[in-house]
């Protein structure tokens, strides 16, 4: 569907983890067209003159029936910190659903680092609804970064594998374990968290000759395609749009060599 | 009344899309009503495609951003053969201005007279001041260069021929009189200034480029004075450009003597900031005095 640009009222918000909040907004529009593993861009708009700040791209976390659209916010830096700090009846301005999402047509293992998770979560929920498999593996570096475990199988009433660096949560390890370990080798596997990760993962997944679709980060302007600020490496060496192309791309299509360019 | 006749043609709003912020205008095309703007100014087209920069391409500052997008674009070919069409297809009432960038004149003079025969634009703005590319900085900082470049294009068209300018001079003056008497049609200002951000856990610059533009809320004050600076120096017309995201700022600068202005960065913010500026405009020239924008003008009293 064409992105819309819609005032989202913050309906609630819970500290989920260390500087961490999921948020749920009330805009039934981009709720209902939105599809896993589409983003939109979140910020304030132009109205306070006091106030600058360029919309952030967040992976959809989740849609409700009710209109509800659910956004998981770790705060980094001056932004994310302001993001994380609205409050409930507050509005936001959303842009999306944006970019291309995740397949939904066939089993799926999904690997997520850190906010990762989130677009999983939505995936998680779609695959319940449509009475696919999923299985959830999620990595944190430690035990106070997790992302409560009993809230997310609410969610998406799938009980995720939790690995921390230092082993304070779930089993100590990385999330590439868990697939070296015991891993459903006819589903799609698919990925989303910090770059090191979906390099390890990629090649991971060209080893054992699977499919792995990434969501990919990049800064990003706009959102929309005009800026040409989110690029990421394509396999034909060309600059790709993360934004329209993206975010979530075919491994096999981008240079993990090269994805960063220095 | 916000209509004028500027560079020979009907704007039915002082307000445009500043290049590098509305790609080829079809990109923007789901989110706002082009048409109900004065037009639009292209991304940077070169004589061949350029692939750009290795990213981080953009970054936040406190009231703005930087970037080092690096020109990216598909040369002269490609947009005469895939961006142009949409542009001429689509668009009736706005007016497209296509920028032009180049590594040498003989660059700059092939794409104007690769353009000139080309339906679906009005004019050129010339870019002679984007601080992304190696060199990219020489036309607009060197008087002498400058004013070759210039005459060489003149030479090439007779559509309107927009100059913009770089603020990375003493005094944006002394450029704004090369470009009048080497025959340019007007000038824009301002782009963007060279800038700088440290991501200081890993000690390296953020942008992949090291250094990129800052623009935004920022330089709202600069691009005003370049403006007024521009008109004091010369009889062209000016484009104002630079941090520009509501209908006063805009009008900061049409009272400081722009004709025109262009909405840029404050569009990644609100993709509707253009028209909304535009709007505002003609809700403030109805309460003025004048009812006409063309009177408003340079009207700054600055006695």
């Amino acid at each position: 569907m064409e992105p819309l640009r819609r005032r989202a009222r913050l309906l609630s918000g819970r500290l989920v983890a260390r500087d961490t909040w999921w948020m749920e907004f009330d805009c039934p529009e981009i709720a209902a067209g939105a599809l896993p593993g589409q983003f939109v861009m979140l910020g304030k708009g132009l109205g306070d003159p006091l106030t600058w700040m360029l919309p952030r791209p967040f992976s959809v976390g989740l849609t409700r029936p009710g209109g509800q659209v659910g956004i998981l916010i770790r705060a980094y830096g001056e932004g994310s910190r302001a993001l994380c700090r609205v409050r409930e009846g507050d509005s936001l301005v959303m842009l999306g659903p944006l970019g291309r999402g995740f397949s939904t047509d066939q089993p799926a293992e999904c690997v997520a680092g850190g906010v990762g998770l989130a677009p999983f979560i939505f995936l998680a929920d779609w695959y319940r609804r449509h009475d696919l498999p999923v299985r959830l593996i999620y990595g944190e570096r430690d035990g106070g970064a997790v992302f409560d475990p009993g809230f997310i199988a609410r969610l998406t009433g799938c009980e995720p594998e939790i690995f921390t660096e230092d082993g304070s949560h779930g089993r100590r390890g990385r999330v590439l374990e868990a697939l070296s370990r015991d891993s459903a080798a006819n589903s799609l596997l698919m990925g989303c968290g910090p770059s090191g990760m979906l390099r390890a993962l990629a090649e991971h997944a060209v080893r054992v000759g699977r499919r792995l679709e990434v969501s990919v980060e990049e800064h990003m302007g706009c959102g929309v395609g005009t800026c040409q600020g989110c690029v990421v490496r394509g396999a034909g060496g060309d600059w790709i749009k993360s934004c329209i192309a993206g975010p979530v791309f075919d491994a096999a299509d981008l240079d993990w060599d090269r994805a960063g360019g220095r | 009344m916000i209509e004028q006749r500027v560079f020979g043609a009907w704007f039915r709003s002082p307000v445009l899309l500043a290049s590098g912020t509305c790609g080829y205008g079809q990109e923007y095309a789901d989110l706002i009503d082009l048409e109900s703007l004065g037009g639009l100014v292209t991304k940077a087209v070169s004589l061949e495609p350029r692939p750009g920069n290795a990213p981080h391409r953009v970054a936040e500052t406190a009231g703005g951003m930087v970037n080092a997008i690096g020109l990216e674009n598909p040369g002269l070919a490609g947009f005469i053969a895939t961006k142009l069409p949409w542009l001429r297809d689509n668009l009736s009432k706005a007016q497209v201005l296509v920028n032009v960038v180049g590594r040498s004149v003989d660059d700059y003079a092939a794409v104007v007279r690769g353009l000139d025969g080309e339906d679906g634009f009005l004019g050129y703005e010339i870019n002679v001041s984007c601080p992304n590319v190696k060199g990219g900085t020489m036309f607009g900082t060197n008087p002498a260069a400058l004013a070759e470049l210039v005459r060489r294009i003149r030479g090439e068209t007779d559509r309107p021929l927009i100059v913009k300018l770089t603020p990375n001079v003493a005094d944006v003056g002394e450029f704004a009189m090369v470009c009048e008497e080497e025959g340019a049609d007007g000038l824009s200002a301002i782009n963007t200034f060279p800038g700088m951000v440290v991501d200081t856990a890993s000690r390296r610059p953020l942008i992949g480029n090291r250094s990129g533009g800052v623009s935004g809320p920022a330089i709202l004050p600069m691009g005003v004075h370049a403006t007024w600076r521009a008109r004091q120096c010369s009889s062209l017309p000016v484009i104002g450009v630079g941090g520009i995201r509501s209908a006063l700022d805009a009008m900061q600068y049409i009272m400081a003597g722009a004709c025109l202005v262009q909405v840029g960065t404050a569009s990644f913010v609100d993709p509707m900031a253009a028209v909304r500026v535009s709007e505002g405009l003609a809700a403030l020239v109805e309460a003025a005095p004048e009812r006409s924008i063309g009177d408003l003008v340079g009207s700054l009293d600055d006695a």
